[in-house]
């Protein structure tokens, strides 16, 4: 079944056209990477597809789970299943990663007409979630993102996306400032969820994080467009010959 | 109990109080109700207030009121008059106002300094000598309650707190109101304190009033050798509020913290006044205020330190933030250092900011509606202040009522 079908989008921030007509379809299972040069607009195609302020569609559509997302408020994006893990996650002051994810939770559970979690089982369960992530329960008290180094702010994604069991995450560069291990842990998070429904669209620099993530399809983004797709030899070859053989046409 | 609180032409003493009050008729008649001219009043306009115009008693209607459910010893005024049935526990002594003693009644609240300080004391009808001589168990919780129907009711409640040495002691005041939300009814607060040497009083005030209530009052408080004084007020209430704290450190190690939260919406306008004077070297006070200012509303703070001549060693620290959640939301920020005194530590801020986009679409991501995340942005952004409340189930109850 088709999950999410781009067609022919052009998106813009401030009145600046970044996306240029691009088109994407992802079936039910399918785990999708997205490769492509700083600036190439990687990170505004997620915003365009959660809906951020800002960023506006200036043509084509996006269809998730069989809907038009263009009317669909940032929060019921999220409630029907799409999630973002961020290049660049916020800091909240004075709100933690438990008062945080629980109001997720049940925002989530509200909208599907389900009570709300017993406070108890709720935390008993993140814990164990942020035990395979490696975070303790200290970091849980913590402030969402507050004086968190790179590398722990990825992982707390990562947390986010296991607690909320989304339908299709997008993880842009969810393995920037991971060390080896660490990028094991959140790869095997991620796996985790893998129960041939869920999808993934990854973007990312590197063909390390999808040695551990396995991509079904490996897409080259350039200047607003996917300029080429194919299978996961196709990062390896992008990592020997960078984009420039692709974004000149000549790969 | 019975006729203890009885008018004061009955009462020991009463020489003194007409006096006084005949006094403060006449500083009051010649002044009048400040206008945009005096300085000190120059941001909140109390312009509207016609004194003639306001009933002094009403018809009281049983209305079910809010009340803090915390563990406490509980007080409380309805429509300005005290409900004489109490129980207090002998290490809180309670009388009538007319009983302060004359050394301190009146000398903490100047009717010279403050036109509606004068107002109150050309007006007092009630109000409580309340002392306590031991240390206390419990809090103690005044309730003000007006419940007005059609009525603008003008309330001048006097207290006078005087807490004996050595006493450890918390005071919860809290105003609230049933019936007709758009009385315009005006409560004229004021409270001298006195707190002597090595005892300590934690004074918090949560201020509800009615949406188009007027709510002034004026906190004298006097704090001795080794003592402290905290006073944590939170305002969400009235059209016209304004609570004012002076703080007098009178003795070496005296130290105050003087917090305070507001949250407001629609056209009010809601003000927080304060003035330390460090009249002893060693002495400390901190202030944190925070607001959070929507729809046309305006928010005030006004926050003066002074430090006299040789009095070293001293610490002053002020800071106010407010957060805006509309265009039209305003803040005004006056802060005064009067400072004349060398080898002193002193700071003072401000802050003004909004709703970060940052944040809520973090929030929104994750499935939380966007007034939920607003809200919870809020929440996080008053804890600041609110999480000074020592007593729990208070902390936990005012969490709930700035929702
Ligand atoms: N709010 C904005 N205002 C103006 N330009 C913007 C804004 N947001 C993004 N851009 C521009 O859009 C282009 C695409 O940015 P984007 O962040 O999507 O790139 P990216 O592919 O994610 O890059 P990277 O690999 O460095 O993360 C950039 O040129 C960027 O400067
Ligand atoms: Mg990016």
């Amino acid at each position: 079944m088709v999950l999410l079908e781009i067609e022919d989008l052009h998106a813009s921030v401030n009145g600046k056209e970044i996306i240029k007509g691009l088109n994407l379809v992802i079936n039910e299972g399918e785990v999708h990477a997205i490769m492509g040069p700083n600036g190439a607009g990687k990170s505004t195609l997620s915003y365009v597809l959660t809906g951020r302020e800002g960023y506006e569609i200036t043509g084509g559509r996006i269809k998730f789970k069989g809907r038009d997302i263009n009317d669909m408020p940032i929060e019921e994006r999220a409630n029907e299943g799409l999630f973002l893990s961020m290049q660049y996650p916020v800091e909240i002051p004075g709100v933690s990663i438990t008062t945080f994810l629980k109001h997720a939770v049940n925002a989530n559970r509200k909208y599907h007409n389900l009570p709300e979690l017993d406070t108890f089982e709720f935390i008993k369960q993140v814990r164990q979630d942020g035990k395979l992530l490696g975070i303790d329960n200290d970091m849980l008290k913590r402030h969402v993102n507050v004086g968190f180094s790179g590398g722990e702010k990825k992982r707390l994604e990562a947390l986010q996306m296991t607690v909320l069991k989304p339908s299709l995450a997008i993880l842009d560069e969810a393995d920037s400032g991971l060390d080896i291990d660490a990028m094991k842990v959140v790869a095997n998070g991620v796996n985790a969820l893998r129960d041939g429904r869920r999808s993934l669209l990854i973007i990312t620099h590197y063909q390390r994080l999808l040695n551990y993530i396995e991509p079904d399809f490996v897409h080259i983004y350039a200047d607003g467009k996917i300029v080429k797709s194919g299978d996961k030899s196709l990062a390896e070859k992008l990592e020997k010959l960078g984009y420039s053989n692709f974004v000149c046409g000549n790969g | 109990m019975a006729g203890l609180f009885d008018r004061f032409a009955v009462v020991k003493g009463a020489a003194y109080f007409k006096l006084l009050a005949s006094r403060a008729r006449e500083i009051f008649d010649s002044r009048g109700i400040p206008t945009a001219k005096t300085e000190e009043w120059k941001y909140t306009k109390p312009r509207g207030l016609d004194v003639d115009n306001y009933e002094k008693s009403a018809v009281q209607f049983m209305y079910d009121f809010e009340e803090i459910p915390i563990d406490a010893y509980r007080l409380e005024f309805i429509n300005g008059r005290l409900n004489q049935n109490f129980d207090m526990p002998e290490e809180i002594r309670v009388e009538s106002i007319f009983m302060a003693p004359e050394e301190l009644f009146g000398h903490l609240a100047d009717i010279n300094k403050n036109p509606f300080v004068a107002l109150n004391t050309a007006n007092i009808e009630e109000g409580v000598f309340i002392r306590i001589t031991s240390t206390l168990k419990k809090p103690l919780l005044i309730t003000y309650k007006t419940s007005v129907n059609n009525t603008n009711l003008f309330s001048n409640i006097r207290n006078l707190i005087l807490v004996e040495e050595g006493v450890s002691s918390e005071i919860v005041e809290y105003f609230t109101y049933a019936g007709n939300e758009k009385s315009e009814y005006f409560n004229n607060i004021v409270n001298e304190i006195c707190i002597k040497d090595n005892a300590r009083l934690s004074h918090y005030k949560i201020q509800e009033e009615a949406f188009k209530a007027n709510h002034i009052a004026y906190n004298a408080a006097l704090v001795g050798y080794k003592s402290y004084y905290k006073s944590l007020c939170v305002q969400k209430g009235a059209n016209l509020a304004r609570n004012e704290t002076e703080v007098r450190l009178a003795d070496e190690n005296a130290a105050t913290d003087v917090d305070a939260a507001y949250i407001m919406n629609g056209w009010a306008t809601i003000d927080t006044t304060t003035w330390i004077e460090h009249l002893y070297p060693r002495t400390y006070s901190n202030q944190l205020v925070k607001g959070v200012v929507g729809g046309q509303a305006k928010g005030v703070f006004q926050g003066r330190i002074s430090i006299p001549r040789d009095m070293v060693g001293v610490e002053g620290n002020q800071l106010h933030k407010a957060l805006l959640l509309s265009d039209m939301a305003e803040v005004d920020v006056k802060p005064e250092l009067e400072i004349y005194a060398d080898d002193v530590k002193c700071s003072h801020g401000a802050a003004t900011g909004v709703l970060d986009e940052r944040q809520l679409f973090y929030m929104r991501i994750r499935g939380i509606s966007e007034e939920e995340a607003k809200q919870m942005l809020i929440d996080a952004y008053l804890d600041d202040v609110l999480s000074k409340i020592d007593n729990n189930a208070l902390y936990s109850w005012v969490r709930d009522r700035i929702k």
